[in-house]
């Protein structure tokens, strides 16, 4: 396969989950664009190295993490407050986090979260979230299944905690959710 | 509020979440390709004239001057435009693209980069050729210094170079010894991770 059709085949697969992934790098609009603009400008330049030694996906994902890794090391200030995933499951009180009221407004909360961790973090959210196991994103990011399923665990508990929050507030106007829905326990996807 | 609200499931949240379709053409790639190569040469270029142009300066400084201690502090401080069109050269001067955005892991690639950034804060002295520069400047002046020995109010033409030299030393070592300190500590973080992981 050609450097070109390779490229179209990898952005006609994986051109949403890139979006997504440039959204978790960079909340604005026109910065964002440019982030995507130089993801797929990379891809396509990574291409003519292309010698099949992993999966499309895993190298799809590698360039993509790459390159808005390097964005987000290049802005020093912002790197320096960031956090990791062991960081924020300590945070005191960040279970106590009011209810969402709409989609957007739980999206926002997820961005927020994603837009506070370090880079390793945050490629391991943002693979978790795309509903990746932990084999794929140790071969992505070069950590042990081991290591990536301790992060996850964590990541699983934060979430619950924040989103588990939200759904006995949403318990309170809606009764018909199930016991489960509303302990945060059940609705969670289990890798 | 919707019943079908995703709040127990971020994963379908985020994957269902609106998203813009983005793809660029062959014609637009390779456009950008060229664009960025001609950009990154006229950068190079740009820093190698200016160099040349520091270096000629300071050798036009060298033909007026007839005192041989200034002289040879004019000849340092032109080798120094020449040392500098050098490292232009050097560091910007357009590569091929670099295939480790893909071989590398992105541990790797997040640790290289960090690595990378603390090279370039721990080497910029060295890279700017600081010391030719300071040290072509300091046997320059050294006779006008000698001078004000004898008439010590000519002291008070160099103190606003002084003053100012003095400040951009306070701001640049501490500055830069943070800086190279923080991702030092970033790069060690990264190092304790990698070696939990393999054990």
């Amino acid at each position: 396969m050609t450097q070109d059709s390779l490229y179209e085949q990898a952005a006609e697969t994986y051109g949403p989950a890139l979006d997504r992934l440039a959204r978790a790098y960079e909340l604005d609009p026109e910065a964002r664009r440019d982030l995507l603009q130089e993801i797929h400008f990379q891809l396509w330049s990574s291409f003519a190295y292309f010698d099949q030694r992993c999966s499309l996906r895993t190298w799809v994902y590698r360039v993509a993490h790459n390159i808005a890794t390097g964005h987000v090391i290049r802005q020093s200030r912002l790197r320096e407050k960031l956090v990791t995933i062991e960081n924020i499951e300590t945070i005191p009180g960040s279970d106590h986090i009011e209810l969402a009221a709409s989609r957007s407004q739980a999206l926002e909360r997820v961005s927020t979260l994603i837009q506070r961790l370090k880079p390793i973090d945050r490629q391991i959210i943002v693979s978790y979230l795309e509903d990746m196991d932990a084999n794929s994103i140790g071969e992505i990011t070069g950590l042990s299944p081991a290591n990536v399923a301790m992060k996850i665990h964590r990541i699983k508990n934060i979430l619950k905690r924040w989103f588990g929050e939200a759904n006995r507030g949403e318990g309170k106007t809606d009764d018909s959710k199930t016991g489960a829905e509303n302990s945060g326990e059940g609705g969670l996807h289990a890798n | 509020m919707p019943t079908d609200f995703p709040m127990n499931d971020p994963q379908n949240l985020w994957k269902n979440q609106p998203t813009e379709a983005f793809k660029m053409s062959a014609e637009q790639l390779r456009h950008k390709s060229q664009q960025r190569q001609n950009r990154a040469r006229f950068e190079a270029v740009k820093s190698i004239i200016a160099g040349f142009a520091v270096c000629a300066f300071f050798a036009f400084a060298f033909t007026r001057t007839h005192e041989w201690i200034p002289r040879l502090g004019w000849a340092v401080l032109s080798l120094w435009g020449i040392y500098l069109a050098y490292q232009a050269y050097k560091w910007i001067w357009p590569a091929r693209v670099s295939p480790d955005a893909a071989f590398n892991t992105t541990f790797q690639a997040y640790k290289n980069e960090l690595e990378k950034q603390r090279d370039y804060v721990q080497h910029i002295w060295k890279r700017a050729g600081l010391t030719f520069c300071f040290l072509g400047i300091a046997i320059a002046v050294m006779p006008m210094v000698i001078k004000t020995f004898v008439a010590p109010h000519l002291l008070l033409n160099w103190l606003p170079v002084a003053v100012l030299l003095a400040v951009w030393f306070a701001v640049f070592l501490p500055t830069r010894r943070r800086r190279q300190q923080k991702l030092q500590q970033e790069i060690e973080e990264l190092r304790t991770f990698e070696r939990g992981s393999q054990a």
